[in-house]
C-alpha cells in the first residue's frame, strides 16, 4: 500500500486517547505482513517486531496512534450534548464544525454557538468557549436520549485533502503521520539486514500523558529509543524559535535527548541526503520521548519530528515528501545501528 | 432541480455565475420567457389568464456570503476578507474551494497562543488561507486578488428530516421558486432570482423597478436562535415548526393585510408555519416596497440554525410548508 493511501484511511479511524482499538487494530493489519510478530499491549497499542541478524541492540520506535477529540458530558432539556475535552481541542475551531457523535449510532453533530447579533458588544470580540457551545444533533431531545450517553465519544470532522507542492491537510496527522513514517520505513526495510532488533511501536495514550509509550516501552524493554512526532511549522503568527520549515525533518537537541545517539542519527541523515533541521527544546519535549527517558532504568532517547502547521486542528498540514523522507530515514538508520552503539554513549 | 445541487453551487454576490446559469437553465425548462436582466437577476414571467389579476413578484436571492482574496504573504498564504457577513469566529480549521484550487483556514496552534490570544477573536486581518503555495509568486498566480473563496462542504442530510449545508440562506427560497414555476396560476407573475443581497439588496432593487408589482412574496432562509444557551427573548423562530411569516424585520414591514391573509391560510390549510417573533434581519421586500409607486410586500421564511456558516441546518418538513403556503396562496382569492 503506498504511504498516501495508509494515511488517508488511518487518519480517518476512531482512536481517541483511551479509545484507539479501531485505528490500532488498522496498524496492526498493515505491520503484520512486514514484521516477524505483531501484538497489541493492554493499552491498545501496537508492537511490530523485526528480528535483527545478531547481537545489535533493541531499538523501539514509537509514534502515537491516538488523536484529541471530545466526549458527551451533558445532554440538555433542548437535545443538544455539551463537551469535554480529550487532549487539547482548540475552542476556536470548533463553531460550525461537523462531528461524529459515536452513541448507539454514529450520528451526524453540528457544533452550534450563541449568533453574533445577540451577543453584547464586549462578548463579540472574544472566544466561545467550549463552554459556550453544544453540539446540534437535529433530532428531538427524547431521540438524543435514547442514542446518546453522556460519555460517548465526539470526533471531530474528517478530511484527507491534498494541496499544492504535495502538501496535505488532514485530521490526526498528529500524530499517524508519523505512524505512517514508520509503516514506510518497515516498508523499506524488506530485504535488507539490519544487527539491531527493531520495535516499530504505535503508542496509544500520548494526548493525555503519553500513558502507551510508558507502558510499551517497559514491556519492550528497549536498549535506546526514537520518538516520532510532529513539531510546529512556520506560520507567519508563530514565534519564529517555536517552529520549523514546512519541508524538512527536524530533530530537536536538549535535556531530553541523548546528544550521541542524536549525532548518530545526524550524520546518516547527512550521508542519505535526507534533510534534518536542528531545534531546541530547553526542557520537556511534550512527546513520548519524556517518559520513555524515565522507563525503567532510563532509555537514552532521540527525537524526529515532522513539521506540522496548524497543530491540534482538522486542518493539520503537512508535505508529503518529507514524510517519504522521514522513512527512509529511520530504514537507514536501523541498517546502522551496531552492536557497538553504546561505547561512545557517554564520551 | 434538487435542493442539495443548488446549495453546493458556490455563488457569493457578485460572482453567482454558475447559480444563474443553473436557474437560467431550469427556468426555461418550464416557463417561455426568462431573461437576465442588466443586474443579472433571472427574470422569468407568466403572464395572468384575466386582465385584472394583480400583478404578483416572486423574489428569493441566488447569492450567499462567502470570501474575497485581497492580497498574499511572502511565503505564499492568501489575505482575504468575506463577502457579507460571516462571523471570523466560524471559519478558524475549515475548508475551503477556489475555484480548483483547495485551501484551508489555518491559524496558530493551541500550544503556541498566548492567553491573549485564546480570548481574542481572530479578525479578518490576521486570518489566512493556506493553498500549500511555495510563495508569493505562486499564489499569485494561482488565486489573483479578487478570487472567491467559498466553504468547501456538502449538503448532507442530517437527524430527523433535517439537512445541513453552506448557502441554505437563499437557495431554500431558490428552489421553491423554482417548484413554484412549474405551477400556472391565475395572477401575472414575475419570478425574481437576484444577485447582492448578501451585501445590501442591491439585485432585487432593478428587479423590483421593472417588476411593477401590486403584491411581492419573499422567500427567504432566515436565521433561528432555537438552540443551545439561547436566552426565550430571543429565539425568533423554531426549526421544524413551519415556515415563518414576518410582521416587520428590519428593513421593511409586512403588509398587514397579506400577512393576516397568510396566517389565515395556513391556518385553514393546516400548513405548519409560526410567526417570527422579534424584528430581526433584512430582505429584499425592501426594495420592493419602495420600487415605483410602491408595493405590498410579505416576507415567508424557512428558519435557519447557524446562518451564514459553513454548517446551515434547517428542516425540510420546512422548506415543504414555504412552498406549501405561496402555492395556496397564488390559488387564493387574495390574488383573483
Amino acid at each position: 500500500m503506498q504511504i498516501e493511501q495508509f494515511l488517508r484511511e488511518v487518519t480517518f479511524l476512531l482512536g481517541l486517547s483511551g479509545n484507539e482499538q479501531e485505528a490500532a487494530r488498522y496498524v496492526a493489519k498493515a505491520f503484520e505482513p512486514l514484521c516477524d510478530e505483531v501484538h497489541m499491549t493492554p493499552l491498545n497499542s501496537v508492537v511490530g517486531y523485526k528480528k535483527g541478524t545478531g547481537n545489535g541492540p533493541k531499538v523501539m520506535f514509537a509514534a502515537h496512534i491516538d488523536e484529541i477529540g471530545l466526549n458527551v458530558t451533558k445532554i440538555e432539556e433542548d437535545g443538544s450534548l455539551r463537551m469535554g475535552s480529550i487532549g487539547g481541542v482548540d475552542p476556536r475551531i470548533l463553531p460550525g464544525m461537523r462531528v461524529r457523535v459515536h452513541g448507539r449510532e454514529t450520528l451526524l453533530g453540528v457544533v452550534g454557538a450563541k449568533p453574533p447579533h445577540i451577543l453584547t458588544e464586549e462578548e463579540r470580540k472574544k472566544n466561545y468557549k467550549r463552554d459556550d457551545l453544544a453540539v446540534d444533533l437535529g433530532m428531538p431531545a427524547k431521540k438524543v436520549k435514547e442514542l446518546v450517553q453522556v460519555g460517548d465519544l465526539i470526533q471531530l470532522e474528517h478530511r484527507f485533502v491534498e494541496l499544492k507542492n504535495g502538501r496535505f491537510t488532514t485530521k490526526t496527522a498528529d500524530d499517524r503521520a508519523c505512524v505512517a513514517i514508520l509503516y514506510e520505513a518497515m516498508k523499506l526495510l524488506q530485504g535488507r539486514t539490519h544487527e539491531a532488533d527493531l520495535f516499530f511501536v504505535a503508542t496509544s495514550q500520548e494526548e493525555i500523558g503519553a500513558n502507551g509509550a510508558m507502558t510499551a516501552a517497559f514491556a519492550v524493554d528497549p536498549d535506546f529509543g526514537v520518538a516520532l512526532d510532529v513539531c510546529h511549522a512556520s506560520t507567519p503568527d508563530a514565534p519564529k524559535e517555536a517552529t520549523s520549515d514546512l519541508v524538512g525533518l527536524d530533530s530537536a537537541i536538549g535535556p531530553f535527548i541523548q546528544p550521541v545517539l542524536r549525532k548518530k542519527l545526524m550524520d546518516v541523515a547527512a550521508k542519505e541526503n535526507v534533510v534534518v533541521q536542528s531545534s531546541v527544546s530547553p526542557g520537556r519535549t511534550g512527546t513520548d520521548a519524556d517518559v520513555m527517558g524515565i522507563t525503567r532504568a532510563g532509555i537514552p532517547m532521540v527525537l524526529l519530528s515532522l513539521p506540522l502547521k496548524y497543530m491540534h486542528t482538522t486542518v493539520e498540514l503537512f508535505d508529503m515528501r518529507t514524510l517519504e523522507e522521514g522513512g527512509r530515514l529511520i530504514a537507514a538508520f536501523s541498517c546502522a545501528v551496531k552492536n557497538t552503539w553504546e561505547d561512545e554513549l557517554w564520551t | 432541480m434538487d435542493l442539495k445541487t443548488l446549495c453546493e453551487l458556490n455563488g457569493a454576490s457578485g460572482d453567482e455565475h454558475a447559480v444563474r446559469k443553473a436557474i437560467l437553465t431550469a427556468s426555461r425548462l418550464v416557463c417561455d420567457d426568462v431573461h437576465i436582466d442588466r443586474s443579472g437577476n433571472v427574470i422569468a414571467h407568466k403572464k395572468g389568464a384575466s386582465k385584472d389579476s394583480p400583478r404578483v413578484a416572486l423574489a428569493a436571492h441566488m447569492d450567499e456570503v462567502g470570501f474575497i482574496v485581497v492580497g498574499h504573504t511572502e511565503d505564499g498564504l492568501l489575505r482575504f476578507r468575506p463577502i457579507g457577513g460571516i462571523d471570523p469566529r466560524v471559519i478558524v480549521s475549515k475548508w475551503v474551494a477556489l475555484g480548483d484550487v483547495k485551501g484551508v483556514i489555518g491559524a496558530k496552534a493551541i500550544h503556541l497562543q498566548s492567553p491573549q490570544d485564546r480570548e481574542t477573536v481572530l479578525d479578518y486581518k490576521g486570518l489566512y488561507i493556506d493553498i500549500g503555495a511555495k510563495d508569493k509568486a505562486e499564489a499569485e498566480r494561482l488565486c489573483p486578488i479578487g478570487t472567491y473563496a467559498y466553504f468547501d462542504v456538502s449538503f448532507e442530510p442530517f437527524g430527523e428530516g433535517m439537512v445541513v449545508s453552506k448557502a441554505l440562506d437563499d437557495r431554500v427560497g431558490c428552489y421553491n421558486l423554482l417548484r413554484i414555476l412549474q405551477n400556472d396560476y391565475d395572477c401575472d407573475l414575475t419570478v425574481c432570482f437576484v444577485t447582492n443581497e448578501e451585501v445590501g439588496l442591491r439585485g432585487s432593487a432593478g428587479a423590483a423597478f421593472a417588476a411593477e408589482a401590486d403584491i411581492a412574496v419573499i422567500l427567504e432562509g432566515t436565521s433561528a436562535n432555537d438552540m443551545g444557551d439561547i436566552p426565550e427573548r430571543f429565539k425568533v423562530c423554531s426549526v421544524n415548526q413551519g415556515v415563518a411569516v414576518s410582521f416587520m424585520d428590519r428593513a421593511s414591514i409586512a403588509d398587514r393585510k397579506l400577512f393576516k391573509e397568510m396566517l389565515a391560510i395556513a391556518k385553514e390549510q393546516e400548513i405548519p408555519h409560526q410567526v417570527k417573533q422579534g424584528i430581526t434581519g433584512g430582505n429584499d421586500a425592501a426594495s420592493f416596497q419602495r420600487a415605483k409607486k410602491g408595493c405590498r410586500t410579505v416576507v415567508l421564511s424557512v428558519p435557519c440554525r447557524y446562518i451564514h456558516s459553513s454548517s446551515s441546518v434547517c428542516s425540510l418538513n420546512d422548506v415543504d410548508a414555504q412552498y406549501a403556503l405561496l402555492d395556496a396562496f397564488l390559488k387564493s382569492r387574495e390574488v383573483k
